[in-house]
């Protein structure tokens, strides 16, 4: 080391740092295109499908976001019913599947034995991967006649509840709301739990053994301590289920029924934005086809609202903590 | 209750006269097929500071986990033996898990606040076992941190949230989590190798108050600092109780040759 003559080394110093603040910048300057690209794209799809959608949205204006109509023939657009549907539907799977993979998750990281986590934990994987048309064929094929064969148990059962019972009470078609709605659940599951097994194993062994050393029970230490230790990310979570459940296409398409209803009962069919979409754009043209991007855009604000909410929600809950 | 002198084959007798809090009895330990404590056996005194030192992976903390039985909560551990305290041997089913963790607090090597505000902290293990009202729960947590030195630091943001606290206030807090349950013994695992030695020093002040009221024990790495908190050491090597005797004469003039060693800083 000490025969390297000291009088060369300033220069080479000074040229390697050089060279490293040149490759720095280049590297910012990449990164910060990548994510501008994200941004770029995001804001154009928006604004493309509002110039699409121009005639209607800036046309019929308030009569589209209010009307439950949708009559290609006279060209009477409203936007309600997709809208209804989508957030019902939406809102059905996020019922069913945010608890289902609230357990699932917990099972496989508190309580399970090691050689079942990893067999359970690749099945939900695997199930996210299967694409959404057959989720749509298998819908149709085999849950739907399923649905209507014990639609009328849930007439007799559920649909005797008041205030509730509406909601169970309908013709036993197999096709509607409270279908799309399951297939959706089951759709959205593997995403939601993953993410809720991944942040459950990031909680410190020592914050669960300082509960349990208190006298807490699993349901406790999960309850008060896993859960507000993981919270943001398990909100991030399900609204990233949500956000696939409210854009979700074939699979809704093929189960929901597309009527334009607005209906008090899940047993009916109904549509979603993108279902309509889906049924319509072949033969749209003009008007049809300005109030289908239009529709594409008001998903687009659906989603962006929901987020905001999820934002909200957020910091309203830190806030609660003291943080 | 038994008295010392009467079980106590290490004769440590005459020392400091006291009643037997925890009587371990042939306590064996086992990870899956490792067995990690061998036939352990002493009698820890109440009201008295009981330190437990040792290499790294001699079994400390071990003993100290199967004393509220924290490690049932993994699968595949398992204790047999007799632990009894006050005569009650706590490793059988039927002592309640419950009555077991208000009976013994236990406080870990790094500070672990929850995810609460620095008042929720001491009143979630209240809660768990008692039922009080909003006033009484404010004198108790009030209690609680005075009795952790920390009331005076914390009073005024006792509604913000404990992450916030500096490392020594955060195991302070943990303290005070610990004895708001009002335990009757207080474990604490290596309480301090997370921290400076100034936050180090209040913490050994605080044992040395709280001794008064608990039966404390506390496994730790720092020779210096077993001999400056405890009343008796126990000595472990290899999974086994090398020498458990007041702490003036494990210093001074250990017994075992291994003691020596240790202590005097030949290995570990």
């Amino acid at each position: 080391m000490s025969s390297i003559p000291a009088t060369t080394e300033p220069v080479d110093v000074d040229r390697r740092s050089r060279t490293d603040a040149r490759h720095d910048a280049l590297f910012r300057l990449l990164l910060k295109a990548c994510a501008l690209l994200v941004l770029a794209a995001l804001l154009g799809a928006a604004l493309s499908t509002l110039w699409g959608g121009r005639e209607v949205l800036f046309g019929h204006g308030l009569h589209f976001l209010a009307s439950d109509a949708w009559n290609p023939v006279t060209d009477d657009y409203g936007a309600l019913a997709p809208i209804f549907g989508t957030l019902v539907t939406s809102l059905i799977a996020l019922v069913l599947a945010v608890p289902t993979s609230f357990g699932i998750a917990l099972f496989l990281t508190e309580i399970a034995p090691a050689w079942l986590r990893g067999p359970v934990a690749t099945a939900i994987e695997l199930l996210a991967s299967i694409p959404s048309i057959i989720y749509g064929m298998w819908g149709l094929f085999v849950f739907v006649p399923f649905m209507s064969r014990i639609e009328p148990a849930l007439n007799d059962t559920l649909g005797r509840i008041p205030l509730v019972g509406k909601l169970f009470q309908g013709p036993p078609i197999g096709l509607g709301l409270l279908t799309a709605g399951i297939v959706l659940a089951v759709m959205i599951l593997p995403f939601i739990c993953s993410v809720m097994r991944e942040v459950f194993r990031t909680v410190p062994t020592r914050l669960k053994e300082s509960s349990y050393a208190l006298g807490s029970t699993t349901w406790e230490v999960v309850w008060d301590i896993v859960l507000p230790y993981t919270r943001s990310a398990v909100i991030g979570g399900i609204f990233l289920g949500l956000g696939r459940a409210l854009g979700e296409t074939m699979a809704v398409t093929f189960v929901l029924g597309n009527s334009y209803n607005i209906t008090s009962s899940l047993l009916m069919p109904g549509t979603s934005i993108s279902s309509s979409i889906a049924n319509e754009f072949n033969e749209a043209v003009g008007t049809h086809r300005s109030a289908l991007i239009a529709l594409g855009f008001l998903l687009f604000v659906v989603t962006f609202v929901v987020l905001l909410i999820a934002r909200l929600m957020l910091r309203r809950l830190a806030r609660r903590e003291g943080n | 209750m038994n008295d010392i002198a009467a079980n106590d084959p290490a004769g440590m007798a005459g020392v400091l006269p006291a009643q037997t809090k925890i009587a371990v009895r042939g306590l064996d330990f086992f990870y899956g097929g490792a067995r990690a404590l061998k036939e352990i056996s002493m009698a820890i005194p109440e009201k008295q500071v009981t330190a437990i030192i040792g290499p790294s992976g001699c079994g400390k903390s071990t003993l100290l986990r199967v004393f509220n039985r924290i490690y049932a909560i993994y699968p595949g551990l398992r204790a047999s033996g007799e632990v009894l305290l006050d005569g009650e041997n706590v490793l059988d089913p039927s002592y309640s898990m419950n009555r077991l963790r208000s009976k013994v607090g236990m406080v870990f090597q790094k500070p672990v606040p929850f995810p609460m505000t620095i008042f929720e902290n001491v009143a979630y293990g209240i809660r768990h076992h008692e039922k009080l009202s909003k006033a009484d729960m404010e004198v108790r947590v009030e209690q609680a941190l005075r009795r952790a030195a920390l009331w005076d630091e914390v009073k005024d943001k006792l509604k913000r949230s404990a992450l916030g606290l500096s490392g020594g206030q955060q195991q302070r807090l943990c303290i005070a989590r610990g004895i708001a349950l009002k335990p009757e013994v207080l474990l604490l695992d290596e309480p301090t190798s997370a921290l400076d030695p100034i936050a180090t020093g209040r913490i050994e002040q605080l044992v040395e108050e709280l001794k008064r009221d608990y039966t404390i024990v506390i496994v730790t790495h720092n020779m210096q600092q077993a001999a400056r908190v405890s009343d008796r050491t126990a000595f472990m090597y290899m999974g086994e109780l090398i020498e458990f005797d007041a702490t003036e004469k494990i210093f001074t003039k250990p017994s075992k040759k291994q003691t020596e060693d240790y202590i005097t800083g030949r290995f570990g």
